[in-house]
């Protein structure tokens, strides 16, 4: 009886099994086809985001110049241990509608008082290296002088069409 | 069929060229499917790439089932896209930006391409925190087709179907160290390898819970930034502090330490075995993948020919006692194809140890190698397509 009951127990298991492996055949032919996109939406529907230190956060308000828009972002502040200054980043766009010199004062808390002011010269071919400079108008912020992509806290680089400006944070003043 | 006895009295022929090419047809018809869109639409560097890759892959199979023997036709396969991976992919960022180094605006723009290894790092902080820590974009772009979304999806998909195979079928850097590993007809260090074998597999996992924390903690993907060596051949933060350039060492030490010259004088895979996180990670889901090596006990003599053999030092004397291989077998082969008595077997989870293991071989084998054809076949076709369009003859 035993006998029999152990040889009941291994067909059994032997046919799940080949199941399995059939099934995972099958999952193999659907990856490129059906699987990889459902897999993809899952990951892309779940709410994640980038790290703002990255990606700079979200957008507070968008500043129109005329020819251009200013695109000013919360501030951004690190988490306990990241090892970057918080900072506020400013985008200018398009970057083609700029003037071949830009000079903005801009409110970024958005009290009606600019806080920076943001300097830097286009160049014409948009592969060379962008570097432009920072005043603080008041004690929240940090000057900056002929800044390029150095830290993802301090920086003016071009991404594309865009102006990407990082003015950071004093850190006594940030609450 | 046939069974397998030594390899010196081993017959030429495990099975007959009719049987294999039978065996082979589905293969050749996925790898078909796999490179249709290369004919339908790019120029003739596509056409004859896609066709060479066609063939590579179909053949290698082939001999795979003629031959009887795994490791040494995988291999090939996973040689040539560990070094001609990094091949297309440099020459792809030095058409495109003129460098190898990712400057800090297309990390802001999330431009990055996703790369599979920082996975483990990103596991607590997307949990508690939703958040991402890698400068790439989530969602495909025009820019970054390989976005994260994406290449999370196509890692997991495969990682059900491969468990750890993953690292020896679809991981397009492992083959760069089995390339070198390759190269020696001596192995040194055995002793040491042997004595401390199972000091050294622990190393990853304290890397992989190492890395895990430290990420969480410092809100960055600490792999990437610090400790991975394929950096060297990829991509790279430019160098533009002392910070960087410390950084880039630390990549240059670890490729030319555990990549080439660990790799030549052991003949094992040490990035691999002794140090990549993501491998100890991937070892998890081994546990719930169906297929695995197996040790036919009354076959077995302790002869230890598959613990040599062994890349990746995933074999211990007990192990081998117990029938079993560890957690951190990547299903490569090489044991199989080492055994002299036909003692070491591929079996499916459920079904008696070493009844039908060809059957669990070609099963295991339709799966992992479909995907290698559509992951590693693509990178091979694009790095090959790079090669074909520099001819100068052309």
């Amino acid at each position: 009886m035993e006998v029999k009951e152990k040889r009941m127990r291994t067909r059994i298991l032997s046919i799940l099994a080949y199941t399995g492996a059939g099934l995972t055949l099958v999952v193999a032919i659907c990856v490129p086809f059906v699987l990889f996109q459902v897999f993809t939406n899952v990951v892309a529907h779940v709410g994640l985001h980038i790290d703002p230190a990255y990606s700079g956060g979200t957008v507070a308000r968008t500043i129109d110049r005329g020819g251009y828009r200013i695109v000013v972002y919360q501030p951004v502040q690190p988490r306990l241990l990241e090892r970057i200054e918080p900072f506020v980043q400013i985008v200018f766009e398009p970057a083609d509608a700029l003037p071949a010199r830009v000079t903005d004062e801009i409110d970024l808390d958005g009290d009606g008082r600019p806080d920076v002011r943001v300097s830097f010269n286009l160049p014409a071919d948009p592969n060379t290296p962008l570097r432009g400079d920072v005043t603080a108008l008041n004690a929240t912020y940090i000057s900056l002088a002929s800044v390029g992509g150095e830290s993802f806290s301090r920086m003016v680089v071009r991404t594309g069409n865009k102006i990407v400006v990082r003015v950071p944070l004093n850190r006594g003043t940030v609450h | 069929m046939a069974s397998r006895s030594s390899a010196l009295a081993r017959p030429p022929a495990f099975r007959g060229i009719g049987r294999s090419i039978l065996l082979t047809l589905p293969i050749a018809l996925w790898s078909l499917l796999m490179f249709m869109p290369s004919f339908q639409h790019a120029g003739r560097d596509r056409h004859i790439s896609a066709l060479l890759v066609i063939l590579f892959m179909t053949t290698l199979f082939f001999l795979m089932m003629r031959t009887g023997e795994t490791y040494r036709w995988r291999r090939i396969f996973f040689v040539a896209m560990g070094f001609l991976f990094p091949f297309g992919f440099i020459a792809a960022l030095v058409a495109e930006r003129g460098t190898m180094s990712i400057p800090i605006s297309r990390m802001v723009s999330g431009d990055t391409p996703f790369c599979f290894m920082v996975t483990p790092s990103l596991l607590l902080p997307a949990a508690f925190a939703r958040t991402i820590i890698f400068p790439g974009s989530i969602l495909p772009t025009a820019s970054n087709p390989h976005s994260i979304a994406a290449m999370i999806g196509v890692w997991f998909a495969m990682t059900l179907i491969l468990g750890k195979a993953w690292c020896s079928y679809a991981c397009f850097f492992g083959g760069i160290e089995e390339g070198f590993a390759a190269f020696p007809k001596r192995r040194r260090l055995h002793r040491f390898i042997t004595r401390f074998g199972a000091y050294l597999r622990l190393i990853p996992w304290a890397i992989l819970v190492f890395v895990v924390l430290a990420s969480a903690a410092l809100f960055e993907p600490v792999y990437c930034m610090w400790l991975c060596p394929f950096k060297a051949v990829t991509e790279f933060p430019a160098v533009r502090n002392v910070t960087t350039a410390v950084q880039m060492g630390i990549f240059v030490a670890l490729f030319v330490g555990l990549v080439v010259v660990l790799p030549y004088l052991t003949k094992k895979r040490t990035q691999c075995g002794f140090f990549c996180p993501f491998g100890a990670f991937q070892s998890l889901f081994n546990k719930i993948n169906l297929f695995e090596i197996r040790f036919d006990r009354e076959k077995c003599v302790d002869c230890t020919l598959c613990q040599t053999s062994c890349p990746t030092v995933a074999l211990s004397k007990e192990s081998i006692r117990e029938g079993k291989t560890l957690l951190n077998c990547m299903k490569c082969g090489a044991c199989v194809d080492a055994c002299k008595k036909d003692a070491a077997v591929w079996h499916l989870k459920g079904t008696p140890v070493a009844v039908k293991p060809e059957r669990a071989r070609l099963l295991f084998l339709y799966g992992a190698w479909a995907l290698a054809t559509m992951m590693g076949g693509s990178i091979l076709a694009n790095s090959v397509a790079t090669m074909v369009h520099w001819l100068p003859w052309k």
